[in-house]
């Protein structure tokens, strides 16, 4: 996602976008999903996410304590396979309040 | 090179960059990734893998350098921000007074230039290392144990690397306690100003006849040149500091030619400490300029935060100011 200082619009709505991934990555993650496999059921839902930025996230968000993550062979080479956990659990229910109330504004303030 | 063994490349040179306790762990993780998405990218191609279609995956993944820092950001804040602007300060200012204080010595000739370098000039220096080294470790100390604002509680390492309390903002007045303390001050100023003109004479009067009061005379240039330009000074700073005291438009309006008075008059004292005699007799001279000495000092501090508040004070353009109403309240 290429951001060239001379598209301003450009740069805001990757902005916008930035400020969802994290909600939108862990709303995929209630049930264990690997790197690709949930890059692609983000893309499926119409949240495209690249490759280099998806990836370090998922461990950045295991190191914050919100994921757990185990290595498995199933039908394939061994994946690294990442879950919510009790905390990250948590954390996405006040992400959708939050979320669901600024939607709620946001709506009313562009109407 | 085929596909393959290109991924394989780029993923060594991405853990070559991850701290160690990361390096296996995400390269195989990246390479299964990669792998994964190449097989997918051939699929939606309808042909092999290749090394042109891994160049061009890889080239969107990023830089080696960039992948690394987006899993484990490398590097770390020696000081906080916060902190910057002060070392710089305090650096300048040691090495400066390193150098003022030392280069006299070089400009009398008693030692060249190159000594003074060797010995002073360079050695300065270390000063900024200094604070670095103090800052780095209040910083790192801060972000260990920091302090709750307002807890009133500090770890004690906080005290002794002058870690900065985090306060809790309150309104204040400060101007208005100055001025109370200014109403308070105002009579004991009168009386200085009253006894500053003729200490021997006042005492003549107050003690029983036949006291010597000789002690209290002025040296004849002082009470000549100096002292009426010192007792106008107070007068006039007195009188304008009534008036701002009890009128706090007048004090807006005055206040650049009360700090004007103000500088004045301890300019004036500084050349009269340091000038000559002020008492004819040594050792009321000697006394009375301690004293002076340190009221000097307090007043040299007041005179920098003053200016140093005008300086920093949010103007009000003239093209925002309201209009005046003319014969009005």
């Amino acid at each position: 996602m290429a951001v060239t200082n001379d598209n301003p619009a450009s740069k805001l709505e990757t902005e916008l976008r930035r400020g969802t991934l994290v909600l939108a990555t862990l709303s995929q993650l209630r049930s264990a999903q690997y790197g690709y496999s949930l890059r692609q059921a983000l893309a499926e839902q119409g949240m495209p996410i690249e490759e280099g930025t998806l990836y370090p996230l998922l461990r950045r968000l295991e190191e914050q304590g919100l994921l757990a993550s185990d290595w498995r062979i199933e039908d394939g080479p061994p994946r690294r396979y990442y879950k919510l956990n009790s905390k990250g659990t948590r954390l996405l229910a006040d992400l959708t309040t939050n979320w669901q109330t600024l939607v709620g504004t946001m709506n009313r303030l562009l109407k | 090179m085929n596909a393959q063994t290109i991924i394989e490349d780029y993923v060594d040179k991405v853990a070559a960059k991850l701290p160690r306790r990361l390096r296996n762990d995400v390269g195989l993780e990246l390479r299964t990734l990669l792998t994964e998405q190449l097989a997918s990218s051939a699929h939606d191609a309808a042909r092999e893998p290749d090394s042109e279609m891994a160049t061009e995956l890889l080239r969107r993944f990023g830089a080696p350098d960039e992948v690394a820092a987006r899993y484990a950001p490398r590097g770390f804040q020696l000081i906080e921000p916060e902190y910057s602007p002060l070392v710089v300060k305090l650096a300048t200012f040691c090495i400066a007074l390193q150098w003022a204080v030392t280069l006299p010595a070089v400009l009398s000739s008693r030692m060249t230039f190159d000594d003074w370098w060797l010995r002073w000039g360079l050695s300065a220096f270390a000063w900024a290392g200094l604070l670095v080294f103090w800052f780095g470790l209040a910083s790192w100390i801060q972000r260990r144990s920091p302090a709750e604002p307002g807890s009133g509680v500090r770890p004690w390492t906080h005290w002794i690397f002058w870690v900065p309390f985090p306060r809790e903002w309150r309104p204040g007045q400060p101007e208005a306690t100055e001025w109370r303390a200014a109403r308070g001050a105002a009579p004991l100023g009168a009386i200085l100003t009253i006894v500053f003109i003729a200490p021997a004479w006042i005492l003549d009067r107050l003690l029983p006849a036949g006291t010597d009061t000789s002690w209290a005379l002025y040296d004849d240039r002082f009470q000549r040149w100096l002292l009426p330009p010192l007792i106008a000074l107070m007068a006039v700073r007195l009188v304008l500091l009534a008036a701002a005291a009890l009128n706090e438009r007048r004090r807006a309006r005055t206040e650049t030619l009360r700090a004007g008075l103000w500088i004045g008059f301890v300019a004036l004292l500084y050349w009269a400490v340091f000038g000559g005699r002020i008492f004819a007799q040594p050792v009321t001279d000697a006394v009375f300029k301690a004293w002076l000495l340190v009221f000097l000092l307090v007043n040299t501090l007041q005179i920098v935060v003053w200016i140093r508040r005008a300086a920093t004070r949010v103007r009000v353009p003239d093209a925002f100011a309201r209009p005046r109403h003319n014969g009005g309240h």
